[in-house]
């Protein structure tokens, strides 16, 4: 596989998991801006998604649209797209022609006129919607027609390696919101509402049984074995899909990768986090992205013929 | 039963020849498909268009424009209403290319090495050296079986007789075959049924053809040699045919910058080191493709590719230097070289070409300008052209001007009132002018034409124009078994 491809393939997948888990955001912050939570802010969300601040509180559609469709926003989920389905064009040949398809699709629904007037006049949770299920689409359409083979796992290491930065993104967002105090009992929508952003409502309460409390969801979003959105499991796959590549390396690429991802595995895992501090849930998060960021640096010297 | 079908509001122009009406009403190759859409409503009709355009864009089949800074993405027009050509007739097309190709083929060849035909003076010396196609450094080279002209297009007209003329032959980077077979894959949606009735040749076969051809180019003794499609990337107007062609045959869509050339050998860059590449079907054009030898400031080629071709250790499709054979001025002298090489008449006319050159004609021309077609010699894609019969006297002296300038770059042709076809425009038939172009390829084992080829269209009524740049469509091709 040529390294432009594999590198191609790596920022498509990490660019759709970029759009699927901004939209996811945006929406269930919409939705408790517009309900349960007082003196809801957009700043800590415009300060991972965007370069501006300058927006006047109450004025929500106005901020959806600079995140999800403001070409001049360059962490903007139309850009996102637009970057994601430039990737995809110039490796056409090596994604199905259902996956070309279907990111194609997704490109002019967001450039839909409809879609722009239904967020800033009709009911924006309903082009949010529809956004969603064309990105479930785009999952499904890879799951039922890719090839196992070395592209898969590029592009599953993008996903993953983006989820978890997204997840670890989500959760510091939301302790720049609470202030970094998580023991106090009006934080509970807020928690509820960061569940809902990373689709793990359900499963928490199926686990605990609605019982909402500040440490178990964070644990969940750390270490859950089998939620999609935690970090571990983000991280396992991660290192599953690497071992996939092991034939395909050269032997010293592969141990150095194994080595960072290990090394970033046990961090994760053996590292004690009180979540009563919340600053100190704030540096841990931090480490763990770094670590991401190096794994990616790795892949660009290795992979993708960066020197 | 002449109520408001839709063949009853058809017009055709005077001193036109229409291919689907004679004086004597509808010809009988036509009938089978008038026979199938006359019955539909307009309804019906404009729900076949808009299916094919939702086809067309959710397929991502466009190509792009480029204005303020943004791409924009069009989808090349596109006319349901498939052009019919009688089995008889693409006997005759097929004859004819082939012959041509066959000599051009061998010119190639001999301006490259002996140059017989200039020795014995059928083509003036200074006309060879003058063309910009021309390439020195490919004297003396050896190509893989001799074989410069692996993929033609050669464009075809019809004048008021309905006879088949020559009217370019492209052997450079001809583009447009990716658009006869999604047309193809579109048209038979949009009209169930209708292709096994009338007897339609299938055009699927192209990409295997070309892969066959291509692998059998491969110098190294390997039983799965590697073949790959050189882009000049995303960014150019045919990227999505370059894809296409890829994806249909199973062969790696590289960029320049993705080959490297090392002791005369080209190698991939790949996630597990360096792969050797054998056979480069390449859509860069001559000057981009080795800054070593060619252009210095781009970096769309290789550098050192063209060393490792002529030690004959990488194939390059088509060959380096084909500009000289279908150089504009030099089309005049094909029929010269059927005769020559072939000693056979040619079975496909060419149109009667004035090199501006020759001062005598020239003033013939200038005396004529409002019935002549100018072309620059070395341009295409329906730029540096001008047709009398639409231009203004403005426009008219700027070329005088121009020609009298550089007379070489500058040839004339009289206006052919290209044939038309019935197109299906704002809910009517409506009668628009086409031209034609096969594809032909060229392997070890002789010469493939796939039975159809790219219909283009000049949209804009009474427009001989077909060029997409320039307001130009497409249509779907339909060579009958009749």
């Amino acid at each position: 596989m040529l390294s432009r491809v594999a590198e191609s393939i790596f920022w498509m997948a990490r660019y759709m998991e970029r759009t699927n888990g901004t939209l996811r955001l945006v929406r269930t912050s919409y939705i408790s801006s517009q309900d349960e939570i007082h003196d809801f802010t957009w700043a800590p969300i415009l300060q991972h998604y965007s370069d501006r601040s300058d927006f006047p509180p109450g004025d929500s559609k106005q901020v959806i649209e600079h995140l999800l469709l403001d070409k001049e926003n360059a962490s903007s989920v139309i850009n996102n797209i637009t970057r994601a389905r430039e990737n995809a064009r110039a490796v056409q040949d090596h994604i199905t022609k259902e996956v070309w398809q279907c990111l194609n699709d997704f490109y002019h629904l967001i450039r839909n006129e409809r879609i722009h007037a239904q967020i800033l006049r009709g009911d924006a949770i309903s082009a949010m919607d529809a956004l969603i299920e064309n990105g479930w689409l785009y999952h499904g359409v890879l799951d039922t027609t890719l090839a196992r083979g070395n592209g898969f796992a590029f592009l599953s290491l993008g996903k993953f390696i983006e989820r978890a930065i997204l997840s670890a993104n989500n959760l510091s967002i939301k302790l720049a919101e609470l202030d970094y105090h998580l023991d106090r009992p009006l934080e509970i929508p807020a928690l509820r509402y960061l569940l809902y952003s990373l689709s793990g409502y359900e499963l928490y309460l199926k686990t605990h049984r609605g019982n909402l409390n500040a440490d178990l969801v964070i644990q969940q979003i750390l270490y859950h074995n089998h939620f999609p959105h935690s970090l571990l499991y983000c991280l396992v796959r991660i290192g599953r899909y690497l071992e996939r590549l092991q034939p395909e390396s050269l032997p010293e690429v592969y141990k150095n990768l194994d080595f960072l991802t290990g090394k970033l595995m046990n961090h994760l895992k053996y590292t004690p986090v009180d979540i009563r501090k919340g600053k100190e849930l704030g540096r841990f998060l931090d480490h763990i992205r770094s670590g991401l960021y190096e794994i990616t640096e790795a892949m660009n010297k290795n992979y993708f013929g960066h020197f | 039963m002449e109520e408001a079908s839709l063949i009853s509001g058809y017009r055709v122009e005077s001193k036109v020849w229409d291919e689907m009406f004679d004086h004597q009403g509808i010809r009988p190759l036509y009938q089978k498909m008038v026979n199938a859409i006359n019955r539909l409503s307009a309804e019906e009709m404009n729900h076949k268009d808009d299916l094919a355009k939702k086809l067309f864009m959710s397929q991502g089949v466009t190509f792009t424009v480029y204005s303020s800074g943004e791409g924009i993405e069009k989808i090349f027009p596109f006319d349901i209403i498939p052009r019919l050509i009688g089995a008889a007739e693409w006997k005759h097309i097929e004859t004819g290319i082939k012959q041509r190709l066959k000599a051009l083929n061998i010119f190639l060849h001999d301006i490259y090495h002996d140059q017989f035909i200039v020795r014995d003076g059928l083509i003036p010396v200074q006309l060879i050296y003058s063309c910009p196609g021309f390439i020195r450094a490919m004297v003396g080279v050896k190509v893989p079986h001799q074989i410069y002209t692996h993929i033609s297009g050669i464009d075809l007209i019809r004048d008021q007789d309905g006879q088949f003329f020559v009217l370019e032959d492209n052997l450079r980077t001809p583009s447009g075959v990716s658009y006869m077979i999604e047309n193809r894959s579109i048209t038979y949606r949009i009209f169930p049924d209708l292709l096994p009735r009338i007897g339609v040749r299938p055009v699927k076969d192209y990409p295997d053809l070309l892969l066959n051809n291509l692998l059998s180019l491969s110098n190294r003794q390997t039983s799965a040699p590697t073949v790959v499609l050189l882009t000049p990337g995303i960014f150019n107007s045919a990227y999505f045919e370059h894809t296409t062609l890829a994806r249909l045959m199973g062969i790696e869509l590289v960029e320049g910058k993705d080959l490297v050339a090392d002791g005369n050998k080209i190698y991939m860059k790949t996630i597990n080191g360096l792969k050797q590449v054998d056979v480069i079907y390449r859509r860069v054009d001559d000057e981009f493709i080795d800054p070593l030898v060619f252009r210095r400031d781009s970096l769309l080629g290789v550098p050192g590719l063209y060393s490792a071709y002529r030690a004959g250790q990488v194939a390059v499709v088509n060959a380096i230097g084909n500009g000289v054979a279908d150089d504009k001025a030099i089309y005049s002298y094909v029929p010269e070289m059927i005769r020559y090489y072939l000693n056979e008449e040619p079975v496909l006319k060419n149109v009667p070409t004035y090199p501006m050159e020759n001062p005598e004609l020239r003033a013939m021309v200038f005396n004529d300008l409002s019935r002549m077609v100018i072309k620059k010699t070395n341009e295409s894609g329906g730029y540096g052209m001008l047709i009398g019969s639409s231009a203004t006297e403005k426009q008219m002296a700027e070329f005088r001007r121009a020609i009298e300038q550089d007379p070489r770059s500058f040839i004339a042709q009289p206006i052919i009132n290209l044939s038309s076809v019935p197109c299906y425009i704002q809910g009517k038939l409506q009668a628009r002018r086409v031209d034609l172009r096969p594809y032909a390829l060229y392997g070890p084992h002789g010469i493939d034409i796939v039975p159809g080829g790219l219909t283009r269209v000049a949209l804009k009524e009474g427009s001989l124009v077909v060029n997409s740049s320039q307001g130009g469509g497409s249509k779907d091709t339909w060579v009958c078994n009749e």
